[in-house]
């Protein structure tokens, strides 16, 4: 079964339709890459499975639970939707790290926030604050952050940031792993730094749903690609299947572009 | 003459210190609840504390003072000119006001959270729309992610507008004097209207300037006890 | 939680309309209607006149500056001079408690009005402005505007005609500033008299227009001012005391200052205190 499927999303802002009935699912432990020129409407669909936006129209299940469902648009409790929430990450173009929490507070923060929920928090508090702190210094060690722990975020290149948040969206064990650009905001060499990340985190089995201008890494590191052009996919399949032979007319122009 | 002066001055001083803790104890929560109505997405509350915090930025604080202060009565009496005998009207014709001090503190207060609010308003909504997406996907409540996240960045951005503001309360409270508080510069006028002493006027300068001295102190210290962050 | 915050927001921002708009005291045993003319005589049965009032409390409220020789502090912190004794000895006479409030004399017909004090009994010049807001006694002590200037420049000032082209320094709305208006000098009106000699004494006007009385006493030896001489007199006028409109105090303090003339007891007090009685 898989574990993301999304199923004839719609999405308008105003009159302009942003989002004409998206389909698509992913098995676990695959990596699907969204492609497309800016405005159509890739960033909106992870919006809108992330609960940043809400969609018209359509429903999105992950892991076999309903995220959104346009039929049933009553009011859900903050709490549910909290709870559905923490099934997935996601990873901003601007890492958006919180500025006055050193790298450590800022991938523990929400952690800890929500083990106090957990029943047996009161009896076991040091030991599952031992756990979380464990888990995050053995996470920011994965990612080559050991050193940076008691840093600032202002004293961080882009790079280091973009790791952070990786590392802090990680620390939460979600599902599924989204990223929105994450190399838009950095320069060419801190590019291939959390590039390098993201494909060992595959290596690594994480199920993960990339933005991407990166069409390299999207044909290397892919283990499916949609291209997206005006709300819809123009075109999906292997990354052999839409690089070397696109079918579509606007799929050839957009990679002769990209490619130049 | 130094000392029956120096007495003299001191017991406004109180008074103008009295009356400036009490205003900032009451006005920075009630600021923050007036910059919320201010942001609200319900239509009414906006409007009102919009409309309040206008009134009281466009008007005079002296103004206020007296509206406070004589006000009721002021207004009952022409309530109770109308001649109008129910139970209603009976009851507003014989409204009254505050006690002076009173007055002076409830105007100051409703003053200064408007002034106050308006810097909050403008702190709160420079907060990267960025935090707050992070916050909830990483599946922070609403109330965690303003006093986990935002409010100390918040309270960093406003921190340099707030010890002006604060600043300038202090040299307001002399406006006290118009209801006849008898806070410090009324007790160096007397100086002036009984003997002819102009001295004493400049002498209760000095406990404003050691006094706005030492809040400038405390303030550039708590800047810099957020200087380890950017935001 | 913005929401819950907006709720508090709606009633504290009620709460704050209320304590602006509505009764603070609550007082319903103590009906105090107020005493105008016009509804004390047509409602002599449910509106209680200001005397009334006044008696019901046991406290005449006097509102007072520090005015010397009229009101001041005498050193054990408590209200002298003229007007206070005065008003201590119809006190008395009316069988309630004296109360002297120092008050801002920009708002003395605010303090009136809005019954924070019952009278203003502190060397008021009539005119006819202050006729308009309160209703004031008959007068009882001569008072005149004296020019006020450097003692090394008043030889060369002695009639009105020589004055003219000066620049003056007088008190907001003040009879003095009517002297001023109606000889069509120069000048610039300030919050006190005491301000307006501190002009002269810096040397910001050339001269200022202020009560008799206050000029004896701030030119006197040993006083800040006594580089300054009053040069002329330009106007005789009369001291009252202020009432709410329509009050019947005012009528009651001219009966009992009437019998305080008949018994001595003023001429007693204008000697002492330097003054010149009206009758």
């Amino acid at each position: 079964m898989a574990i993301l499927e999304v199923n004839e999303l719609k999405k308008s802002f105003g009159k302009n339709e942003v989002l004409k009935g998206i389909s698509l699912s992913l098995d676990e432990g695959q990596v699907l890459s969204i492609i497309g020129s800016s405005g159509s409407g890739k960033t909106t669909l992870l919006r809108c499975i992330n609960f940043l936006e809400t969609a018209d129209s359509g429903t999105i299940y992950v892991d076999g639970d309903v995220i959104f469902d346009g039929n049933d648009m009553t009011k859900h409790k903050a709490k549910e939707t909290r709870e559905k929430q923490l099934k997935i990450g996601l990873v901003f173009q601007q890492f958006n790290l919180f500025p006055q929490y050193n790298v450590f507070d800022n991938v523990t923060l929400a952690v800890k926030l929500k083990a106090k929920e957990r029943p047996d928090y009161k009896a076991d508090k040091k030991q599952i604050i031992k756990e979380i702190n464990e888990n995050a210094v053995k996470i920011l060690t994965d990612m080559g952050l050991y050193d940076k722990i008691n840093s600032y975020p202002w004293q961080l290149s882009g790079g280091q940031q973009q790791r952070v948040a990786i590392a802090r969206a990680l620390a939460l064990e979600p599902k599924i792993l989204f990223f929105d650009e994450p190399t838009s905001a950095l320069d060419p060499e801190l590019t291939i730094e959390v590039l390098k990340v993201i494909k060992e985190l595959r290596n690594m089995g994480r199920t993960m749903v990339v933005v991407t201008h990166e069409m390299e890494f999207a044909r290397n590191v892919s283990d499916k690609v949609i291209f997206m052009a005006d709300g819809i996919i123009e075109e999906a399949g292997t990354p052999s299947e839409v690089f070397d032979s696109p079918k579509s007319e606007k799929t050839r122009a957009f990679l002769a572009k990209s490619f130049e | 003459m130094f000392w029956t002066v120096t007495e003299s001055l001191l017991e406004g001083f109180m008074t103008t210190l009295e009356l400036f803790c009490l205003t900032l104890l009451f006005a920075i929560p009630l600021g923050l609840i007036i910059s919320f109505g201010s942001m609200s997405k319900i239509f009414p509350i906006k409007w009102l504390s919009k409309t309040v915090v206008w009134i009281i930025r466009g008007t005079p604080l002296m103004l206020q003072l007296i509206v406070v202060f004589y006000g009721p009565e002021l207004i009952g009496s022409a309530i109770g000119e109308l001649g109008i005998d129910n139970p209603l009207f009976n009851a507003l014709a014989e409204m009254k006001g505050l006690e002076r001090f009173p007055s002076v503190l409830v105007a100051f207060v409703i003053n200064y959270a408007c002034y106050f609010s308006e810097i909050y308003r403008g702190g709160i909504e420079s907060i990267p729309k960025g935090q707050y997406e992070a916050c909830q996907v990483l599946g922070m409540t609403k109330s965690q992610t303003f006093f986990k996240v935002v409010l100390l960045q918040v309270i960093k951005r406003i921190v340099p507008p707030m010890g002006n503001e604060i600043i300038t309360l202090v040299k307001d409270t002399s406006l006290a004097r118009t209801i006849a508080v008898y806070e410090i510069i009324w007790n160096a006028q007397k100086f002036i209207k009984n003997g002819g002493l102009l001295w004493p006027l400049i002498y209760a300068g000095a406990f404003y300037l050691i006094f706005n001295g030492l809040l400038t102190v405390i303030f550039s210290r708590i800047e810099k006890k957020m200087d380890y962050f950017k935001a | 939680m913005k929401k819950t915050l907006s709720v508090i927001l709606a009633a504290l921002l009620a709460l704050g309309c209320v304590l602006m708009f509505a009764s603070c005291g609550g007082n319903t045993e103590e009906t105090t209607a107020p005493a105008d003319d016009t509804t004390a005589a047509e409602d002599t049965t449910a509106a209680q006149s200001d005397l009334a009032y006044i008696l019901d409390k046991g406290t005449l409220v006097v509102g007072v500056t520090e005015y010397k020789p009229m009101d001041y502090l005498d050193e054990n912190n408590e209200w002298t001079g003229f007007d206070a004794e005065y008003a201590r000895a119809v006190a008395k006479e009316l069988g309630v408690e004296v109360e002297f409030i120092e008050i801002e004399w920009d708002n003395k017909e605010f303090e009136v009005k809005s019954k924070k004090i019952d009278c203003v009994w502190n060397g008021m010049t009539i005119t006819d402005a202050l006729k308009e807001s309160m209703d004031i006694t008959d007068p009882y002590v001569k008072n005149a505007q004296v020019v006020v200037m450097p003692k090394d420049k008043a030889a060369d000032y002695t009639t009105v005609e020589s004055i003219k082209d000066l620049s003056f320094a007088v008190e907001v709305e003040s009879a003095g500033k009517g002297v001023a208006e109606e000889n069509g000098f120069n000048y610039t009106e300030l919050t006190y008299q005491s301000d307006a000699i501190l002009e002269v004494h810096t040397g910001k006007a050339d001269a200022c227009i202020i009560d008799l009385t206050m000029a004896d006493a701030l030119t006197a030896e040993g006083s800040t001012y006594e580089n300054l001489t009053k040069v002329l007199s330009l106007n005789e006028e009369e001291y009252g005391i202020g009432c709410r409109k329509g009050s019947d105090l005012c009528t009651k303090i001219n009966e009992i200052t009437d019998k305080l003339i008949a018994d001595g007891t003023l001429d007693a007090l204008a000697q002492k205190y330097e003054l010149t009685l009206v009758k």
